[in-house]
């Protein structure tokens, strides 16, 4: 290997060295647990912000007058755990569907959500929203 | 015509394996009534596809509801447009028109190449008919578009709400063709490797369909994210989702890819590195298929989870075994007729633009493969979502932005100082000039300092290049300044057709950046009450119920929009209500202008008459969809047909 040869295989490292850097930072910064609501109880006190997915309890979602905040239930069939969302809803909020919700637990136990997202995976599957009403 | 659409599915199965084997074994033993025949035979297999895809249509457009696609995706009501593009809206169909679309681009490579490339067309031939045979392995198999329901429904369920917006009739297919289109590129590096051809051949004849395929991948995404901002409602145009990420990777790789041909064009380097990039680039066309529809990786859009993916994973699993053994196989071919001088050089700035282009792909598949991979590993599920690819994407953007202006303009070889002051002092300067007018408007924030100084300048350097031709043109044509401009351009369309593109890419980083001033309100108002929004007042007037079509109910919120004091005008945002479909669908409405986009949102109405709104203030948005435009132009300008081109095709490949 000449000299020249080097000076690039230095630069190479150099840049991905720097792009996995980038990404572990990323990751140790920015990655979040993503638990079932079973799973979320080993969270419970520990101030973390985490995910978590579960199954809105029918009849259990109150919205007040403003519509900007709600309190539900989201269970995963084993446990059932309150949340308390603020922010508007999205347009596929409604019971018995599967919901994502990133925040953390106050003393009380109730879950804080910061963020509510509906995933619901047969969005684009005709047949399969059928089978789900 | 249903029957004769699955007749033709079944029969593209064995006239694909046909073809493909027969191609093979042609090319290899030389055997000029078998590459014939197995031509022939790949014509076949385009009209088949064109026989089923018509079926699908006919199907769609005579409302035949026995068939369960076309039950799941359409009803009665829905109009002529939006039922053309149901054809697509399902996996089932999107699999039949990427096949089809397969089918018609190795078709026209074909007669492209019917009197050229003859040492390597029946290995391009087998490699797209294999790929063929393997779509019609699906239709036939795990996922039967004509299947039919047991009894004649009167009408069917409905196009999903969110599917019917006209960017939806366009970003699926244009994404379709952007995919489609690498193949033909990699099945001509893979076939030169096979029959064992040297050289630069391959590149030239599949330029065109590299910029073809790169152009459509570029639109095709920059479509979802005007759909998604449009339609999606939740105020911005990317969320860095899979799905979205899955089209993203291959035009990462992609762009890296139509870079590094030019080293290998000009001078024979980097050859191995080419060959292995176009291959990525087609593995990541279906590695990202693979994702999005096996359900290993939830996403908001995914089609659901299906056996599908499998066989993707299967095909991808092959297609790398396949390349990877070629490449290794035929190394000695593949050896570099130059060696890379100095670091200052335009090989080098090319070097890099590539490595940080596939690291920037390389983090992309990191954070989307993450849960998975942290729940294979760890047992435990970690999630990382757009704050750490904005984290990530940010810093190798802005060395990506300021590599933009630097490589067009440096030295081959190596570049001497003179060369770097004769084209980088003014750029330079210009950059000094720009940072200096964004600390004098007082924006502080570092990245946008950073990321509009690297806008200027790129731009400069790019003016100074125009400036410079058009300047050695007035005087050596005597021209004026305009012919001069147009002759430059139209004389060097390559050149000129790039150096659009990316001015198109610096407006579309000052789109970008705009993101870091975003703004906005959630609230609660009653009819005749006002909020705020940075230096804007909107008035909430009141709302209109109608109900347009028996399977619609439409609910449109009047407000008065004012800013600093001035009337502006009245925004109405909606929200519908579908038949089939519980949940309301809402209908932003935007302001905008090149400064900024008033985005608002009916988030809900209540029974107390008040209604809450979501309202964004998103500065520069435009910028991205007039840099979309541009990059269009410049592509279109690339490709545009050149008779110097065509000679040296001509001559190379007789």
């Amino acid at each position: 290997m000449n000299k020249t040869q080097k000076k690039f295989l230095i630069g190479g490292l150099v840049v991905v060295g720097a792009v996995a850097y980038l990404i572990y930072a990323g990751i140790k910064e920015t990655s979040v647990y993503y638990l079932t609501v079973t799973e979320s109880a080993s969270m419970a006190g520990s101030g973390q912000d985490f995910r978590m997915e579960g199954n809105v309890v029918p009849g259990t979602i109150k919205v007040a007058g403003n519509a900007l905040d709600a309190d539900f239930v989201i269970t995963d069939a084993a446990k059932q755990v309150p949340v308390k969302y603020h922010g508007t809803l999205p347009d596929m909020f409604k019971d018995n569907i599967k919901v994502v919700v990133q925040g953390k637990y106050d003393p009380s136990g109730t879950f804080i959500a910061h963020t509510l997202l509906t995933s619901c995976p047969s969005k684009y599957e005709a047949s399969k929203q059928g089978q789900n009403t | 015509m249903t029957g004769l659409g699955e007749i033709s599915l079944s029969l593209s199965l064995i006239v694909a394996l046909y073809a493909a084997a027969v191609s093979f074994i042609g090319g290899a033993r030389n055997n000029q009534v078998m590459v014939q025949s197995a031509q022939n035979a790949f014509y076949a297999l385009f009209a088949l596809y064109t026989v089923a895809s018509a079926a699908l249509m006919y199907a769609f457009v005579t409302r035949d509801f026995s068939i369960e696609y076309v039950y799941n995706y359409s009803n009665r009501d829905l109009g002529m447009f939006y039922t053309v593009s149901a054809f697509w809206a399902g996996q089932k169909g999107s699999l039949l028109l990427w096949g089809w679309m397969l089918a018609l681009f190795g078709a026209i490579a074909l007669f492209q190449n019917r009197n050229k490339n003859r040492r390597i067309m029946p290995y391009t031939t087998g490699i797209i008919a294999a790929t063929l045979a393997f779509f019609s392995l699906l239709m036939v198999f795990p996922s039967p578009v004509f299947d039919r329901l047991p009894g004649l429904p009167p009408d069917g369920y409905g196009l999903n709400p969110m599917l019917q917006n006209p960017g939806m009739i366009f970003h699926p297919p244009t994404l379709y063709v952007g995919f489609v289109a690498f193949a033909i590129p990699f099945a001509f590096a893979m076939a030169a490797l096979m029959a064992r051809q040297e050289g630069e051949v391959w590149i030239h004849s599949t330029r065109r369909w590299t910029v073809f395929a790169w152009f459509f991948l570029t639109m095709g995404n920059l479509l979802g994210a005007n759909w998604a901002y449009v339609e999606l409602g939740w105020g911005g145009y990317w969320a860095w989702d899979p799905v979205e990420n899955a089209s993203f990777m291959p035009w990462l790789v992609g762009t890296a890819y139509l870079h590094s041909v030019m080293v290998q064009e000009k001078k024979g380097m980097l050859k191995i590195w080419n060959v292995a990039l176009v291959s990525v680039t087609f593995c990541l066309t279906i590695f990202g298929t693979f994702i999005t529809r096996s359900g290993l990786i939830s996403s908001v859009h995914s089609f659901g989870e299906t056996t599908v993916g499998y066989y993707f994973l299967a095909f991808l699993i092959l297609t790398i075994a396949f390349s990877v053994y070629l490449i290794l196989s035929r190394r000695e071919l593949l050896r570099s007729v130059n060696s890379l001088d100095s670091m200052v050089s335009r090989e080098s700035s090319f070097l890099f633009n590539n490595l940080i282009l596939i690291g920037a792909a390389f983090a992309v598949m990191w954070g989307t493969t993450f849960p998975m991979i942290s729940e294979a590993v760890r047992g435990v599920k970690i999630t990382v979502g757009p704050p750490f690819f904005n984290k990530v994407m940010t810093p190798i953007g802005l060395a990506l932005l300021i590599l933009t202006g630097i490589c067009p303009l440096i030295a081959w070889r190596k570049a001497s100082l003179a060369n770097l002051k004769r084209n980088f002092v003014v750029p330079f300067m210009t950059a000094v000039l720009a940072g200096a007018a964004v600390l004098a408007l007082g924006i502080r924030d570092i990245f946008a300092w950073l990321f509009f100084s690297a806008c200027a300048f790129v731009a400069g350097t790019i003016a100074l290049e125009l400036a410079r031709g058009v300047k050695a043109r007035m005087s050596g044509n005597a021209e004026n300044p305009l012919a001069a401009a147009f002759n430059l351009v139209w004389k060097n369309k390559r050149r000129y057709g790039g150096y659009t593109i990316h001015i198109g890419v610096v407006c579309m980083f000052i789109g970008f950046t705009g993101n870091l001033f975003n703004q906005q309100v959630e609230t609660t108002v009653r009819p005749g009450e006002s909020f705020a929004i940075k230096n804007y007042r909107l008035t909430y007037v009141g709302t209109d119920y109608s109900k347009p079509k028996p399977t619609k109910e439409e609910f449109v919120a009047t407000v008065l929009v004012e800013k600093d004091g001035k009337k502006l005008g009245y925004m109405q945002p909606e929200k519908n209500f579908y038949k089939n479909y519980d949940m309301p669908n809402s209908e932003v409405a935007i302001m905008s202008t090149m400064r900024e986009d008033l985005y608002l949102i009916f988030a809900a109405m209540n029974p107390d008459e008040s209604a809450t709104f979501k309202a964004h203030v998103n500065p520069l948005v435009k910028w991205l969809w007039v840099g979309g435009m541009v990059m269009g132009i410049g592509t279109i300008i690339t490709m545009w047909p050149d008779k110097r081109e065509k000679r040296l095709i001509q001559a190379l490949t007789e």
